[in-house]
């Protein structure tokens, strides 16, 4: 049994995405325990001069070190990742770094026919950056677009092939957060903690 | 040239806020720039719409209200910081004033990639549909290793980065006057540069070699070309004509015609009254000239106006109405594209027409009336016309 911790990226009330976390939390409960950490109440973003996370943010981070993986899940807005997503990706990176070298996976979904691709690339892309450098399952993408359409009146998603394609995704992951989690172990052992980065250190 | 800055940081010590501050500083010759901060902007929320509060209704209204816009921007984990992001979004949620706005995108960062990949992020969202802006290709200003780069007066220190940071501003304003063009509505701005009413270029009929603005360039052209006249026959599509037979034909046109080429020389009308006669007076001596000459320099902007409209094929014609000839007279001008079987642009036929006597012809035919508000010539009054040229003038 895996214990997940799942990131709703957004601060809407009504939001599909919180269907999808949803709909993953009860269809893959014999695997994983899976929270759904939301973010509507974090404060905006605003570099704090003693680097300290506000409380929110220290309870998502105890949160993520604590998991054994992360699931993000993600709307587009202006082919991008949201502002709300975004700041609670700049606490962590600027304060206690608590993504570094955790396992994550992303999926999304949004109204367009697309289904928040581009905003999953931009988001891959910021998870690289240094005081993030997640480990991001690579070659998996789950997307689902036409949101607004995907879900019956339970919460279930109504397209079966999605699912299978949702099972797929998830077993890989089960199976890289083993082994991403020995890798970094592997590693931590050998070296000391290596020490965290910061782009204003100069 | 009026332009907005938008600090793209909401830190209280902003290396972005200074570099804006120094273009405005700096380059206040060439530009006007009112420097907008963005961190009393609350963070986006699709559930709780503050479109309506203080701070975004101000930046809606200067950001309509200017010609252009700077976005200064920091890289915050290889993207944009998220408040920009957020503003971003309100400015996309409910209201679009950046909708069509010519955008140029400068940033400044620790690394030594200073916000490349911000930059390009930025350059996405701004070009996904609800934002909808002209982002200037090429010209990325980036200011890497930020932190060395400003001295005690907070300019920048490196002479060739501002020099490469002017390429950038004047391209920008270069920039923003052909965005105006692509995009000219009513209120129009100044476009006299849009076209080369001098003609100074050539095209492949232009008679080279003699002086456009001579009062006989057509006696000068006409023996360099050893061009035909009188009884000589020319081949036409479809039929045959002496030039005389041609002459005749398109003076008995029942409108006054003028062909101006797509190198803006004004090369033949049908003259068979004097100047004083016609609805809109040429004289023979101008044949000839440049279609600068045959304006007055202050609506060279409305004159350009419209051959942009035809030469890029947006409309084939553009008429005007000019109602300076009393209540009896309908007049109007229109300005066909002429192309060739392809499409392409070989320039204009004016025509000026009065349509009174056909609208009453009408009306008369068909013992119909004309009841309020439609066709009348006095009050009709409404088009942006200047009488002496019959061109569009500035609004
Ligand atoms: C400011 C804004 C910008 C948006 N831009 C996009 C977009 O670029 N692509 C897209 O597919 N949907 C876009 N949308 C619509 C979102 O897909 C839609 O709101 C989606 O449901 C958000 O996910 P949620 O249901 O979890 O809230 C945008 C919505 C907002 C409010
Ligand atoms: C949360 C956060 C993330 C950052 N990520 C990056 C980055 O990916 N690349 C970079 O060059 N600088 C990064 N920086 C450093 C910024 O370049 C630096 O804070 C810069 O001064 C921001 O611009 P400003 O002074 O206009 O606010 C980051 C800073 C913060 C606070």
């Amino acid at each position: 049994m895996k214990n997940f911790i799942s990131i709703l990226g957004t601060n809407s009330d009504h939001s599909t995405n919180r269907l999808l976390l949803q709909f993953i939390q009860k269809h893959f409960k014999d695997q994983a325990n899976i929270e759904i950490f939301e973010i509507k109440d974090l404060p905006a973003f605003n570099k704090p001069e003693d680097r300290k996370a506000p409380h929110g943010v220290q309870e998502l981070a105890d949160k993520i070190r604590e998991a054994d993986g992360v699931i993000i899940s993600s709307p587009e807005y202006n082919h991008s990742v949201p502002a709300a997503l975004k700041s609670t990706l700049e606490w962590l990176s600027y304060t206690n770094q608590a993504l570094i070298d955790k396992p994550v996976m992303l999926t999304g979904a949004s109204y367009g026919k697309l289904g928040s691709s581009r905003a999953q690339s931009h988001l891959r892309q910021m998870l690289d950056a240094p005081e993030l450098k997640a480990r991001i399952m690579p070659s998996s993408e789950f997307l689902i677009g036409y949101s607004l359409q995907a879900f019956d009146d339970n919460g279930n998603l109504t397209d079966q092939r999605k699912i299978e394609a949702l099972k797929r995704i998830f077993n890989d992951f089960v199976h890289f957060v083993d082994i991403t989690n020995q890798l970094v172990n592997a590693k931590e052992s050998q070296q000391k903690q290596a020490p965290s980065y910061s782009w204003e250190a100069k | 040239m009026k332009l907005v800055g938008i600090v793209g940081s909401n830190a209280a010590f902003s290396y972005n806020r200074l570099l804006l501050n120094f273009i405005a500083k700096n380059f206040k010759k060439l530009i006007d720039v009112e420097v907008l901060d963005i961190k009393d902007v609350p963070m986006f929320n699709q559930s709780d719409d503050q479109t309506n509060s203080e701070v975004i209704q101000n930046l809606n209204k200067k950001i309509t209200e200017a010609d252009g816009v700077i976005i200064a921007t920091p890289e915050y984990n290889h993207s944009i910081p998220s408040a920009l992001q957020s503003v971003l979004e309100w400015l996309s949620f409910k209201i679009h004033p950046l909708d069509g706005k010519p955008v140029m995108i400068v940033g400044a960062s620790y690394d030594v990639q200073g916000s490349s990949r911000s930059q390009l992020h930025l350059r996405q969202i701004l070009d996904a549909p609800g934002v909808n802006a002209v982002v200037m290709p090429g010209n990325e200003f980036l200011l890497g290793e930020v932190y060395e780069a400003f001295d005690e007066n907070e300019d920048l220190k490196d002479a060739q980065t501002v020099q490469f940071l002017e390429t950038c501003i004047k391209k920008f304003i270069r920039f923003i006057n052909v965005v105006n063009v692509l995009q000219s509505p009513e209120g129009m701005k100044d476009l006299s540069d849009t076209e080369d009413l001098y003609a100074t270029g050539a095209i492949d009929t232009t008679v080279e070699g003699i002086d456009m603005s001579a009062d006989d360039w057509l006696e000068q052209a006409a023996e360099a070309t050893q061009a035909v006249e009188g009884n000589t026959y020319v081949k036409l599509n479809r039929g045959l004509l002496t030039v005389n037979q041609l002459n005749y034909f398109l003076n008995s046109m029942p409108a006054e015609l003028t062909y101006a080429d797509s190198n803006n020389q004004f090369l033949y009308y049908n003259h068979h009254m004097e100047k004083e006669d016609m609805l809109a007076g040429r004289r023979p001596e101008q044949v000839g000239s440049p279609l600068a000459e045959c304006h007055p320099e202050r609506v060279f902007s409305g004159v350009s106006w419209v051959i942009q409209q035809l030469r890029s094929g947006k409309q084939d014609v553009v008429r005007t109405q000019v109602p300076t000839h009393g209540p009896d007279k309908f007049v109007v001008h229109s300005y066909q594209a002429v192309r060739d079987d392809n499409g392409n642009y070989l320039g204009i036929n004016e025509y000026v027409q009065d349509i009174q006597p056909v609208i009453d012809w009408y009306l008369e035919q068909t013992g119909q009336q004309l009841t309020g508000g439609g066709v009348d010539a006095v009050s009709g009054a409404t088009s942006k016309v200047d009488t002496v040229s019959g061109a569009t003038a500035k609004a």
